[in-house]
């Protein structure tokens, strides 16, 4: 059997999946809904300058006004026009869940292949590692990082980033664990390619739905643990507005101005919530079993 | 009284205070003055000021015409809410380093003497007590019958074992404060001698007053064996009007009214409930639903008091407060920098780095900061000398320093050092902590409105924050005090080559000196501190705060306020407001 | 079983172990100065190198390491620096019982939400009532925790004054004193907590519905009710226990935020205030505690399996 005749076996499985990504998102009016929403906040990412009226960083002495004409929001306790602020840490949020999503992904998958596919000493120390990882809860990770690395927007994205790679390392590699029996793998390496080769061409793309589902999950989790670590002080920086740290600032002020505490909260959970609309679909589409994740 | 004539009055005894030679160690005190069972007025205050402690706002409060009691009678609990904290980790004296634990310990824990309102100092467990003719010896008598909360009698031996406990530093951090005191011997139950290696008059009123000084307030000894030294530090026994008798960690402080206190007219509540509460809104809800009646601990958060202001059913009581918060500019990075500041002023003005200094002290539009970051509850600095202080502050400073707001001026300093429109200008780092970083984020929104260049803030732990300080290793600093009353505090701590929070952790090979070193201020400072009239004393502390206003040492920002916050519920009389203090012995509920 | 149970016991401890190492020298990587923190300005020299000796901060790293790890076996966590000598151990006990009450009620809330929430999507599948309870589900796992806790608080708290903000207050002091205390905290945990438990018993439970032993006990001709009670809930619950046991432990442990938001002194604070102030033997006996539970709870709900599903034998 040819290299290309072993890729086209999974031709048919693509196209079938094509066609059912089509039936679930056609039918599921959630999913409809988190691909509209997301993608307008993309979009307020995207063309931040252009859409918000104000510098979002700009003090006046309006402080706490109430939402009105001009500002449609209202302002914050140093008189910043709570709306720009709002759609310019879209692109934090945004930028934060799928730069973390990546990291751990790449890195993850690749620490999960490579103990499912080798085993013996590569797989223990391997899973030594990410079984130490899972006697820590996620955010202590987090916020532990940070603290060890200093705030800032790469030490955030690193530090959620490095507390989600279990996940991906494990579900990498009891798929790899599964893989491995199948015939095309044993094909694969009779007619002697690389492990590499076998690793990325054969057994990852296989692997990839419930990595994909999981990763759309992720990047929800990631901006929630932003916006968390954000409250906490321990954010991007002391003067970005993201949307956690809007919120963390707004706290003292809430009885005077509500709206503080009520519009940044607004956005996370509309983003958060059209993510996980996407992701259960896609759960669908792909055929993925929770227990698989 | 009139207003002037109070002014007057108060300055005469300013003038009295500090009319004695520094040389003598009495202070031209005799030992009359000394010994008896009240320190006189007049004595209090001229120890007051040999200790460096004595200011302005001391001497008014116990002028004033004591206010019209409202009816109330004894009894009753009264809840207070401790601010801006969110556990009391120790209540042993001791340990104790923050003015929120010794605010309550006071209500709890005895010294020999204590400070009234009217700057008498007065036995607290001491009877009376005489003073050796040279001024090394003081023996004191105690108070028949003390006994303690947990029912143990307080006498003589309680004494010494307070000292030989407080003057080990592996247990006290407050060694030094008896460092002079060469022994102590007990004549009988309630007596004991004092004797110190050099005679210092403010002995009295330092060591032995039991709330600022901490180092001879007295301990159970039954208490600390029975309890062990972790749970003293949560609940100690003591010999005060209050006795505590429920406090975890991170949880409130009950204190319940003391039976077999000395004086039995005291205290009039029943008890105190402490909480600490943590986070603005808490707190203003707490006291808006009636939850607390009362506030202690840390300063108000500003943005509280127009709210509390408004409400009929809240007193809010406004002071200056003492200590001064600056922008503190690393003379050892560029483009901040100045290798030498002994120089007269014009020759100075010529270098860049100075210039950018002073520009960046001129753009301080303070007034915008103090209604922006501090909702108006502040007092514009131009020195670290404040108007608590009173006496000594410099009103005219706003006009006359170099570094008086003037954005043109600014503005052309930093195009003359190279930096026109801020073009060019490196983003610096504003460190602030974390509480801090609002404050910060409005002086960084003035640099650029005014100069066009960006500060970039950056909050970090105090535990952080403090140590890049101490090794010179920041940008910019926002920081300052929060306790100075005396002109020394302002200028002996802070603006001397030797002053110890001057980067006393740096480099001494690639930084000859921390922030800040001229020769005349430090000249200056050792001479105010040791001369004893009043006016030719404030004319060297000007001198001294005009020029490190003048050759930036740092940018002031500004100076606190103290706030008092009660329901209508609570009677402060005025012998209760003694500055920086709650005791709760006087205080009454309607 | 024996063998089993020894093996994972053993690997618990070790990875404890391991957990307690790295802890030890990771807090010490961190930035800062504990004496700085503590002493904040008041500070002579004299003072802290006292202060130094007497927290053994002076000594070689390794010999800390050990003393430190003595002082475990015979439970002794060693006492805080910020805190001025309160033990570890009893910091760790005054947070716990606020940390399990939190949990313990969030716990409750989230079943008792989750328990009919699941059964009637379920059971009702593809209905309005089962699109309802996905649309909660869904929100309740969008709403961050913190935002829930200030919107609660500014409605129950702020406005109708019904519970108060902030505080704890431990059982003794009356039930409703506690109770008042964690009501709102617990809502805001609890609700994310029910979502996903939810999801979780209306997927096992259509699995189950779908299952031969099922349409078996129908063709007996038992009840719909009984049917769902005596078999298809049980059986439905199994996978649920893995999510509500790691659950568990992240309630313990992921409280942080609600916890800092109502002022209460729980693990998650007391391991943040601890990181903040640099205070060492409180960061490792809390993380120590933390990891613990969640060792622990994983290997309970090993166990579990074992116990309900008979169908499981581990060797």
């Amino acid at each position: 059997m040819s290299d290309a005749s072993l890729d086209s076996v999974d031709i048919p499985a693509v196209a079938k999946r094509r066609s059912r990504f089509r039936a679930v998102f056609s039918k599921d009016r959630k999913a409809q809904f988190g691909v509209v929403v997301l993608g307008l906040f993309v979009l307020a990412a995207l063309l931040a300058p252009l859409i918000a009226p104000y510098d979002p960083n700009e003090m006046t002495l309006d402080m706490m006004g109430a939402p009105s004409g001009s500002h449609l929001l209202g302002t914050d306790d140093l008189g910043r026009d709570l709306f720009s602020r709002i759609v310019w840490g879209t692109q934090i949020s945004l930028f934060v869940g799928v730069a973390t999503v990546t990291l751990s992904l790449v890195f993850g998958v690749l620490l999960g292949v490579l103990a499912g596919y080798y085993g013996g000493w590569i797989d223990m120390i391997i899973m030594r590692y990410i079984d130490l990882q899972w006697a820590f809860p996620n955010f202590i990770i987090a916020v532990y990082l940070v603290a060890v690395f200093g705030t800032g927007l790469l030490n955030v994205i690193v530090a959620i980033a490095l507390a989600f790679l279990d996940d991906f390392a494990r579900i990498a590699r009891s798929m790899v664990l599964t893989l491995k029996q199948e015939q095309f793998v044993d094909a694969a390496r009779v007619q002697g390619f690389s492990d590499a080769r076998i690793m990325l061409r054969h057994i990852l793309p296989n692997a990839m739905a419930p990595i994909i589902v999981q990763a759309t999950v992720s990047v929800s989790y990631a901006i929630l643990g932003e916006a968390s670590l954000s409250f906490l002080g321990l954010g991007v920086s002391a003067d970005t507005p993201t949307w956690g740290l809007i919120l963390s600032d707004g706290r003292s002020f809430i009885s005077r101005a509500w709206w503080l505490g009520i519009f940044p909260g607004l956005a996370i959970m509309l983003v958060v919530l059209s993510i996980n609309f996407i992701g259960d679909a896609l759960r669908d589409a792909l055929d993925v079993r929770e227990s698989d994740l | 009284m009139k207003n002037d004539d109070l002014m007057k009055r108060a300055q005469q005894e300013l003038r009295d205070a500090y009319d004695f030679d520094p040389r003598d160690p009495m202070f031209g005190l005799s030992r009359d003055d000394m010994r008896g069972n009240k320190i006189s007025r007049r004595a209090t205050l001229r120890l007051l000021a040999a200790g460096g402690a004595l200011t302005m706002a001391q001497v008014l409060p116990g002028l004033r015409p004591k206010p019209a009691m409202a009816a109330a009678h004894g009894g009753g609990i009264l809840n207070a809410a401790w601010a801006g904290v969110a556990e009391i980790t120790t209540l042993d004296p001791a340990q104790i380093g923050q003015v929120l634990q010794f605010q309550i310990t006071s209500n709890v824990l005895s010294g020999l003497m204590h400070i009234n309102n009217d700057l008498v100092a007065e036995g607290d467990l001491a009877e009376s007590w005489d003073v050796s003719e040279d001024g090394l010896v003081y023996t004191i008598k105690m108070r028949d019958g003390l006994t303690f909360h947990n029912g143990d009698v307080c006498n003589a031996d309680d004494v010494i074992f307070t000292y030989n406990r407080s003057s080990d530093p592996d247990q006290s951090r407050h060694s030094s404060v008896i460092a002079n005191v060469a022994n102590v011997e007990k004549l009988n139950d309630l007596e004991v001698r004092f004797t110190l290696k050099a005679p210092q008059a403010s002995f009295l009123t330092k060591a032995l007053e039991r709330a600022s000084g901490r180092a001879m307030t007295i301990v159970s000894r039954g208490a600390l064996e029975e309890m062990g030294l972790a749970q003293y530090g949560l609940t100690p026994v003591g010999t005060g009007p209050f006795r505590i008798t429920e406090h975890e960690l991170g949880g409130r402080v009950v204190l319940e009214k003391f039976e077999n206190y000395f004086d039995p007219e005291r205290p009039k509540l029943d008890g105190v409930i402490i909480q600490p509460v943590d986070g603005t809104e808490p707190l203003a809800a707490a006291i808006e639903a009636g939850d607390v009646d009362y506030i202690g601990g840390n300063p108000l958060p500003g943005e509280l008091v127009d709210r509390f202001k408004s409400n009929s059913d809240l007193t809010v009581d406004i002071k200056p407060g003492p200590g001064f918060q600056s922008i503190w500019m690393n003379p050892w990075v560029e483009p901040m920098q100045v290798a030498d500041f002994n120089k007269p002023l014009d020759e100075l003005k010529q270098e860049n780095g100075f210039k950018v200094r002073l520009a960046l002290a001129k753009a301080l539009d303070r007034d915008l900061f103090v209604q922006q970051a501090l909702f108006g509850n502040g007092i514009p600095a131009y020195g670290s000398i404040n108007a608590a202080m009173g006496f000594y502050y410099d009103n005219g400073l706003a006009e006359t320093s170099e570094q008086a707001f003037d954005p043109e001026g600014a503005q052309a300093l930093l195009a003359e050092a190279g930096f026109p429109g801020g073009e060019g200008f490196p983003t610096l780092r504003l460190q602030t902590t974390p509480n801090t970083r609002r404050a910060g984020l409005v002086v960084a929104n003035i640099y650029k409105q005014v100069l066009g260049i960006s500060v970039e803030v950056d909050p970090k732990e105090f535990s952080v924050g403090i140590e890049e300080f101490n090794k010179m290793d920041f940008d910019l600093r926002l920081g300052g005090s929060g306790g100075d009353y005396d002109p020394d505090d302002g200028l002996i701590d802070w603006m001397m080559t030797s002053s110890k929070f001057n980067g006393p952790f740096r480099d001494t090979a690639e930084m000859p000196f921390g922030f800040f070193s001229e020769a005349e201020v430090d000249a200056l400072s050792v001479e105010q501190s040791v001369t004893a009239d009043p006016e030719a004393r404030r004319a060297l502390v000007q001198q001294a705060n005009k020029l490190t206003s003048d050759k930036v040492c740092c940018g002031f920002l500004y100076h606190p306020v103290d706030i008092l916050v009660h329901s209508n519920r609570v009677n402060v009389p005025t012998e209760s407001r003694i500055p920086g203090l709650h005791d709760f012995d006087r205080m009454t509920l309607s | 079983m024996a063998t089993y149970l020894l093996r994972r016991l053993i690997g618990a401890v070790l990875v404890m172990l391991a957990v307690s190492t790295l802890v030890f020298f990771m807090i010490r990587l961190v930035p800062g100065d504990p004496i700085a923190a503590m002493l904040a300005d008041a500070g002579d020299a004299a003072t802290r190198e006292a202060m130094i000796r007497r927290l053994g901060l002076d000594q070689p790293l390794i010999i800390q390491f050990f003393k430190w790890f003595a002082g475990i076996l015979h439970g002794d966590f060693g006492a805080s620096i910020y805190g001025s000598n309160q033990p570890v151990s009893d910091i760790l006990l005054t947070a716990l019982p606020k940390t399990l009450s939190l949990a313990f009620l969030s716990f409750i809330i989230a079943i008792v939400i989750a328990v009919p929430a699941g059964i009637i999507s379920a059971t009702r599948k593809n209905t309005a009532a089962d699109t309802s309870v996905s649309l909660f589900a869904f929100l309740g796992l969008s709403m961050p925790d913190f935002w829930l806790a200030i919107l609660l608080i500014i409605i129950f708290a702020a406005n109708l004054q019904w519970l108060p903000a902030i505080g704890y207050q431990p059982l003794s002091a009356g039930f409703w004193e506690w109770l008042s205390h964690l009501i709102l905290p617990a809502i805001a945990i609890g609700t994310g907590f029910s979502a996903i438990i939810a999801r979780m018993i209306r997927s096992s439970m259509l699995e189950v519905l779908q299952a031969d032993y099922m349409r078996t006990a129908a063709s007996k001709g038992l009840t719909q009710r009984v049917i769902l009670i005596r078999h298809a809930l049980p059986n439905a619950l199994i996978p649920v226990i893995t999510v509500i046991g790691i659950a568990f432990a992240l309630l313990i442990s992921g409280a942080v935020v609600v916890e800092n938001v109502f002022s209460i002194k729980g693990l998650g604070r007391v391991l943040i205030q601890g990181i903040q102030n640099r205070d060492y033997p409180v960061v490792q006996g809390a993380v120590l505690l933390v990891s613990a539970f969640f060792v622990l709870s994983n290997l309970v709900v090993d166990l579990l399996y074992a116990v309900i599903d008979p169908r499981i034998r581990y060797s």
